[in-house]
């Protein structure tokens, strides 16, 4: 019976008693309800779970060689979260982790749009209380911009399936059609979620405000389901191939100038995102196994990397690369931990990164789309600057900033150090990891050319950023904001509509003026006519007056259309 | 080589020693591309050094009109 329960369900329900719980059986019974969602996996594939409501068959638990694997790391990843966030006394958290993580396991294993919709805002109300515990003025106004925009992005996939529902009398979760305007409305709704050029700034805005377990939780989660969706139903759309290479390219520069190390992340994991995308365009087995490989191996390797800053920020109670460094000596553990992210999201051989992206870069080559390879490498070189280097050099090295802490929580360590383990395993066991992929594969990461070529690009790539530092090139961190895609609705919106509907309220209010003196002028005016010529017997009101002029213009407009018409 | 190392630090000496590794690693095998214009000899190493450079040098050109001060949103 319980089998039968959607995965994710059970942690969605069970959140409900968390409050309940003294601190250690809470971590526990967490932990528990996140074996008892992964045993629903155990099912096989096919459609478990379905409800009528309303004449609609809502199909709550359908399992298939896609959904198993982000279903997999979906529970990995929560695990990981109930152990990083165990130092957290506070139940409100524990219960919006578990009910975040819960919802996005659900939301995978959705059969149809309707059922999809319901988890997507699932998503978005229950991650919204972490984003809010950063407890901060900001954090609660990021956090007010983030629900909006996710909602917003719950409307178009709304729509989207209602349109479908009237055209097809079906909303099932298959492929569709980009040409179609529900196909448009659904893609929308997805590239939102997907933090698609322009629709990106909800991630950078609202990541680094949440708390430092927040953070880990919602790197996870959110955007790879946007990409599960992608993989299910655009699988080989062409236009994705040039909104992920965009992706890919253009948060590296604002990554480069970023001062926060948590939201230098978030760019990172808006690049690596974009990596994903171009494989689901290209849409063969191999770069749909490419993709899957890079988010299953991405959420690992980012959430090591958010780990790391989390624990800093917890330690340190800043994330700022400008009052950051030196940090190696009292946190050892994190450093070495990060460290093991950084490389590993470099792509360097023998971590996960490199198996996963070697997919993707193969996939590109065998369809000869040289442009977007060379973009795409143009941006790995990218990923070492950024969060290959820049994340752990400018935290626990760089300079001596005079910070005086120590290591990390106990649980924190733990967690930090099985995702590095993790990270390590997919690397050295490919062919392993490769067997959870939706598609049977036979591919070999490990030959010469391959280790050989990343090796020279991501040393030569080091050197340089060496280079720039040694020879102090290289500008030093300010504290700062760097404007990204939300400006638009953070400080021009606001710039440009205020006035602007001010200046419209002035108007209205002159244009209300001259029609009041207008309008009594010419009521004076149908009064003394029809005094004096006795139109009517009776005193007549200024309503019946009003109500005529109305009438009159009628006539004229349907007289002057008449010729229009003819 | 000890004056190298002592003018350019440990770990920096150490990554160019990796490089120079991984370039005559090029030399001893044969590499070859998923294009046929990474076949060229050396051509990652020329690649991920030019890319790092030119990142970096838009990322610093950026800054003059995308880094704002810190309140920027709260004022």
């Amino acid at each position: 019976m319980i089998s039968n329960f959607p995965p994710g369900f059970i942690m969605i329900i069970g959140a409900l008693l968390i409050p309940f719980l003294p601190h250690i059986i809470r971590q526990i019974y967490m932990m528990i309800l996140v074996l008892i969602s992964a045993y629903s996996l155990t099912l096989g594939f096919g459609i478990h779970s379905t409800i009528n409501l309303m004449d609609f068959d809502f199909i709550l638990f359908q399992s298939d060689s896609l959904t198993l694997p982000f279903a997999i790391i979906f529970h990995i990843a929560a695990a990981l979260n109930v152990i990083y966030g165990a130092h957290e006394k506070q139940w409100k958290q524990h219960v919006s982790i578990m009910s975040y993580s819960g919802a996005a396991i659900a939301a995978v294993h959705a059969g149809d749009l309707f059922t999809l919709f319901v988890w997507w805002e699932a998503t978005a109300f229950t991650s919204v209380f972490l984003i809010l515990a950063g407890n901060t003025y900001r954090s609660y106004r990021s956090a007010f911009r983030y629900i909006l925009i996710q909602v917003t992005s719950g409307m178009f996939l709304l729509a989207g399936a209602i349109i479908l529902l009237i055209n097809d009398g079906s909303a099932l979760l298959t492929k569709f059609d980009i040409n179609s305007l529900y196909g448009q409305l659904i893609f929308i709704a997805f590239g939102i979620k997907a933090a698609f050029p322009l629709l990106n700034g909800w991630l950078q805005d609202s990541y680094p405000e949440a708390s430092e377990i927040g953070t880990v939780a919602l790197s996870t989660f959110t955007t790879k389901l946007a990409i599960f969706c992608f993989a299910k139903c655009f699988a080989g759309t062409e236009l994705l191939i040039v909104i992920g290479a965009i992706m890919t390219f253009y948060p590296i520069f604002f990554a480069v100038i970023e001062n926060d190390l948590r939201r230098v992340l978030t760019y990172s994991l808006n690049n690596q995102l974009g990596f994903m995308i171009v494989a689901i365009g290209i849409g063969t087995e191999l770069a749909i196994n490419g993709a899957v490989a890079h988010a299953f191996a991405h959420i690992l390797y980012k959430g090591l990397l958010f780990m790391g800053m989390g624990a800093v920020l917890l330690r340190v109670g800043t994330c700022k690369a400008s009052e950051l460094g030196g940090l190696f000596k009292y946190m050892p553990i994190t450093a070495v931990c990060t460290i093991i992210g950084a490389i590993s999201i470099s792509a360097f051989p023998l971590f996960s990164g490199f198996v996963a992206k070697s997919l993707i870069m193969s996939a590109l080559g065998k369809e000869g789309l040289v442009l977007v390879y060379f973009m795409l490498l143009f941006a790995s070189a990218g990923v070492l600057h950024h969060s290959g280097i820049k994340i752990p050099f400018f935290a626990f090295f760089a300079h001596e900033s005079g910070i005086k802490t120590k290591e990390a929580p106990l649980n924190m360590i733990i967690a930090m150090v099985i995702a590095s383990a993790l990270c390590i395993l997919i690397g050295i066991f490919p062919s392993t990891f490769y067997q959870i992929l939706p598609y049977e594969i036979n591919y070999q990461p490990y030959d010469f050319s391959h280790v050989v070529g990343q090796l020279q690009l991501l040393t030569f790539a080091a050197f340089a950023f060496i280079c720039l530092w040694h020879f102090k090139i290289y500008p030093p961190e300010l504290n700062s904001t760097v404007l990204n895609s939300d400006w638009v609705y953070r400080k021009m919106m606001p710039g440009v509509l205020i006035p602007l509907l001010k200046l419209v309220e002035r108007m209205n209010q002159k244009f209300e003026e001259v029609i009041m003196i207008s309008f009594s002028k010419t009521k004076i005016l149908l009064s003394n006519t029809m005094l004096k010529n006795k139109v009517f017997d009776r005193e007549v009101g200024s309503d019946t007056l009003i109500v005529i002029q109305i009438f009159t213009v009628f006539l004229i407009l349907i007289f002057i259309g008449q010729f229009f018409y003819k | 080589m000890k004056g190298l190392i002592k003018k350019f630090g440990k770990i920096n000496s150490s990554v160019l020693l990796l490089c120079i590794i991984f370039l005559v690693l090029e030399l001893i095998g044969h590499r070859h591309g998923e294009t046929s214009i990474e076949d060229f000899t050396f051509f990652p190493a020329f690649f991920g050094f030019l890319s790092c450079i030119i990142i970096f040098k838009i990322g610093v050109s950026l800054r003059s009109f995308l880094m704002k001060d810190e309140d920027y949103y709260d004022k």
